[in-house]
């Protein structure tokens, strides 16, 4: 057969099948013959129509599949191997960005520490709780003359002096990030853990631009709605002192089982302690700053509302929990 | 610290209409961080978390004068109600029972006694039990309730004795040697550190832990008569030094650690007599003993207007200000815009510098009213050489072919540090001992504990190594970010071809970097130094003309004999005149496929020509490898 479309195939079936076709016209054309052979001639007449019916259905699925093969669209594909960056480097690159793009320069400083840049310089005083070894790590050899004991870092805040001395001239738009150390490992404590810390020091920095900068580092990081509020608190570092709450995101500011009456605490800030800046050098009377640290882990569990039963598995290496990410 | 204050309590000195909800989002936002505040039966009872320096906040009283100052700026009228007793010892007592009291100014501050003849101990009134019991404190008995009452509602810890265990009358405060035994009223045994305060009878007995906890020998039982109650404010760093050491944590040792204010001694101390009279019937029986080494000098700070606006970020008037302080109970006095505030003797640890009044005007003025504004002025100049984003970089490169990032710690056991790790005093336990210097036993252990995986998988991670740089240690380690990672169930040649992809990204043509890929155990592991890798990657590459005339390309299939190394096979084609390219395609066997690219920069290779290279090149890897060609 030589026909081309379903049209054609049609019009041949009329041709020969249809009321006035050929071979219908020989069926109504057996009953001129003779009695003998009528038997033997519809036998070859409906042989035929089922030969040509057969062919023409042939053609028809033979058109089909040329004209459009045969596609199932619900066959899984072959995968490349899927690649996964751990939660805490995808929080610290999107932190990082939202600082960069206000002015601050990403640093980053020791994680192993003199407690002259983790206390002293910070405005500890000689016998602090934060400083006795049921808190902070001391590592075994012979403290520093000058600089004391040698640590791990507790906290981003060490590399405040640091940058001060680093720079040496206001201003100072910092955000160090790093790890920090603590002596506890509990269901919401690993004793590795990542701090940013952001700086600012300049001529008349106030408690009006702190308030700016968490804003809107809560509105880019954590999105548009989420708000931002001081508490009074103390810190040796600064003063004032503040704790920062955001609003709940599972409630969304109205109070619920997850936060305390619409808020969650994000960290701590504050006003950079005068003795802070003199310990870096900087001009206190000419200059103010503010500061603020917190917990990296603790942002991106609030920012995307993952629930880890147990921070210690963020830094376990099972895959069946770093795949998810 | 957190403490829990009773609503009714609060109201004895606090006389407001303001709703409990009120008063704790008021005090949350411009003082004490109030937690939650919950009904008891008829009563509201404030969780409170007290920060270590405002002590003078963890008492009823502390609470009531807080809220005195901050309600109003919220429009909420409220009044702070506390008087100080004043009771008249009896002039006959003073002979009756003498005490003989031994300190000095480096144990405490001061130290206040009496005895006091008590008819009967017995229980407490129900209405001290229930405002005990909101508090978090146990009941036991009329004579101790009250010191603990008196400790919650004015915040100085107090103790009694039974005076008459003391039978030399003597209390004596000394430190204790190393090894010295006590046992606490609750039975319990310790053997001291040494250098602790402790109280002992002149006989060397031990009868008190002062400012922690009460001993067995000198407590307070169904039998006692007659007591001594007792306050001393004792030094807040050997205080904790001690609780710390023995592990135990009473809510007095909790604010004697913080420096409680050495005034309020007298104040608890009028508190409790009046309570024990009142209560227990009890009746004065000797002198008041009053022992003050250090009473507390008077501070003045001085601070600007201008100095408080422009730290806060706006302008607050002067009589705002003064009406802020003078409700703090500071005495303020303003002349030519300065205010000279002499300190309230409770605030004394924690007031010192023209920024902790900022701190007050700017909680009490209410952070919340403060608008919200980014700094202005120049920026910063940017780090000439930083290292953050060829960091990303290449932690993108690598999870983008399957790689999966790991954070392993890097306190490690002793086996896995590594030669010469730092080791901490005071790890938490021996297998996060050691700083590593190596990510190397750390990926191995973490590919192994994946061991139930069957496919293939690539960990990577990017993290300091610690190195100590010296024998006398007296300098920081050398803190070297390194990017390591292993394979499993993984062949040869793909992760070898993730790290040839790495470096193609990188534009580092240096081939000795893939060397670095060494099998362990079954395992393919890499490390490199990040540093290295940043001064040596290139961003961006010379441009190379397009090649005018095209090339030829054909495979050629090489048998070899014995074991070959096919990557010089490859590098000595490569070497071939007019070779361009060379891959290989395919093995089976001992048959090697290469694809071979033929191309010169000035005309168009014919025929002829490529016969003559491919001649070479069959003839190169016969002499060189003995590689026959296969037909």
């Amino acid at each position: 057969m030589e026909a081309k479309t379903d049209v054609d195939l049609d019009q041949i079936q009329i041709e020969y099948l249809g009321r006035n076709g050929y071979l219908t016209q020989e069926i109504k054309n057996i009953s001129r013959l003779h009695k003998d052979d009528r038997k033997g001639a519809g036998i070859i007449i409906n042989e035929a129509k089922k030969i040509v019916l057969d062919m023409i259905v042939a053609r028809k699925n033979q058109l089909k599949d040329s004209s459009k093969e045969w596609f199932d669209k619900t066959i899984p594909g072959i995968k490349p191997s899927v690649g996964h960056l751990h939660l805490v480097t995808q929080a610290i690159a999107e932190i990082a960005d939202v600082f960069e793009k206000i002015g601050f320069v990403r640093v980053r400083y020791p994680e192993v520490e003199w407690d002259y840049f983790a206390f002293g310089a910070l405005n500890f005083p000689e016998v602090h709780p934060a400083r006795d070894d049921w808190e902070t790590f001391f590592v075994d050899v012979n403290p520093d003359k000058k600089y004391g004991p040698m640590v791990l870092t507790p906290h981003t805040s060490s590399g405040q002096v640091r940058e001060m001395k680093r720079v040496g001239k206001p201003p100072i738009r910092m955000v160090n990030i790093a790890k920090c150390y603590r002596r506890q490992s509990d269901i919401s404590h690993t004793q590795m853990f990542h701090q940013f810390e952001g700086l600012v020091i300049d001529e008349n920095i106030s408690v009006v631009n702190l308030k700016g900068t968490l804003d809107y580092f809560a509105r880019n990081f954590f999105g548009d709605t989420r708000k931002t509020r001081l508490r009074p608190y103390n810190f040796r570092f600064t003063e004032p002192s503040f704790e920062v709450d955001i609003t709940c995101d599972i409630c969304n500011g109205v109070g619920c089982r997850l936060c305390k009456a619409g808020w969650l605490e994000l960290g701590g800030a504050g006003m950079v302690h005068p003795n802070v800046l003199k310990a870096g050098g900087i001009d206190n009377k000419k200059y103010s700053g503010f500061a603020f640290g917190w917990g990296v882990e603790r942002a991106i569990m609030m920012k995307s509302g993952i629930n880890i039963p147990d921070l210690r598995l963020l830094y376990s290496p099972d895959l069946r929990f770093l795949i998810q990410f | 610290m957190d403490i829990k204050i009773s609503h009714n309590w609060l109201k004895d000195f606090l006389k407001t209409s303001a709703k409990p909800e009120k008063i704790a989002e008021c005090l949350a936002l411009s003082g004490p961080s109030v937690e939650r505040v919950h009904k008891i039966n008829d009563d509201y009872v404030y969780d409170i978390e007290i920060t270590t320096n405002r002590v003078d906040t963890a008492s009823i009283i502390g609470i009531a004068r807080e809220a005195s100052a901050i309600l109003p700026q919220y429009g909420i009228k409220a009044n702070f109600k506390f008087e100080i007793l004043n009771f008249k010892p009896n002039p006959k007592s003073q002979k009756l029972n003498k005490l003989f009291i031994k300190t000095n100014s480096r144990l405490n501050k001061r130290v206040m006694a009496v005895v006091i003849e008590i008819p009967k101990v017995e229980k407490s009134p129900t209405w001290m039990k229930d405002r005990l019991e909101a508090s978090g404190v146990r009941s036991l008995n009329n004579v101790i309730d009250i010191t603990n009452y008196v400790m919650l509602e004015i915040g100085h810890p107090t103790h009694v004795f039974d005076f008459d265990k003391i039978v030399t009358r003597k209390l004596i405060f000394r430190l204790s040697r190393h090894g010295e035994e006590l046992t606490t009223f609750d039975n319990k045994t310790y053997k001291l550190f040494g250098n602790d305060i402790v109280i002992e009878d002149g006989n060397g007995e031990i009868i008190d832990l002062p400012g922690i906890m009460g001993t067995k020998n000198s407590v307070v039982g169904p039998e006692t008569k007659k007591i001594i109650f007792f306050i001393d404010n004792n030094d807040p760093i050997l205080m904790r030094k001690t609780s710390l050491n023995l592990g135990i944590r009473t809510l007095a040792v909790q604010l004697n650690e913080k420096g409680v204010d050495p005034e309020l001694v007298a104040s608890a101390f009028a508190r409790g007599v009046e309570l024990y009279q009142n209560l227990c019937r009890g009746k004065i029986v000797s002198k008041i003993y009053d022992i003050y080494h250090n009473k507390p000098k008077i501070k003045i700070i001085h601070v600007s207007l201008d100095f408080i606006n422009s730290r806060i970020g706006v302008d607050i008037p002067a009589i705002k200000v003064k009406d802020i302080l003078t409700a703090l109970e500071f005495k303020v006095s303003l002349i030519r815009n300065t205010f000279s505030l002499t300190v309230p003797s409770f605030r004394l640890n924690d007031i010192d510098i023209p920024e902790d009044i900022v701190e007050e005007i700017a909680r009490i003025y209410g952070y919340h009213n403060l608008p919200s504004k980014l700094m202005k002025g120049a920026l910063p100049e940017k780090l000439t050489d930083s290292p953050f984003q060829f960091e990303q970089k290449i932690k993108n490169y690598l999870s983008g072919w399957g790689g999966i990032e790991v954070y392993n710690y890097s306190l490690v056991s002793k086996d896995m540090a590594g030669n010469g790790a730092l080791k901490l005093k005071n790890p938490l336990g021996s297998d996060s001992e050691y700083l590593r210097t190596s990510l190397k036993p750390s990926l191995i252990a973490a590919a192994k504990q994946n061991s139930g995986q069957k496919d293939a998988f690539h960990l990577f991670e990017m993290a300091n190594i610690y190195l100590s740089l010296d024998s006398a240690r007296d300098k920081l380690p050398e803190e070297k970010m390194v990017l390591a990672g292993i394979f499993a169930n993984q062949d040869y040649r793909l992760a070898k071809g993730i790290l040839e992809a790495f470096f193609e990204k990188l534009h580092i043509s240096d081939p000795k970097f893939l060397d670095n890929l060494i099998s362990v155990d079954g395992l393919y592991y890499y490390e490199f130094e990040v540093e290295k890798l940043r001064q040596m990657h290139k961003d961006f590459v010379a441009f190379k003309p397009i090649p005018t005339y095209p090339a030829q390309i054909e495979d050629i299939t090489f048998e070899f004999v014995g074991e070959t190394k096919i990557g010089q096979v490859l590098q000595s084609i490569e070497q071939v005149p007019w070779v361009n390219q060379v891959e290989l395609v395919d093995i089976f066997k001992n048959a090697y496929t290469f694809r071979i690219w033929y191309q010169h920069p000035k005309k168009t290779l014919t025929d002829k020509d490529v016969e003559k290279i491919r001649e070479k090149i069959i003839l190169t890897v016969k002499k060189k490898f003995g590689g026959l060609v296969n037909n």
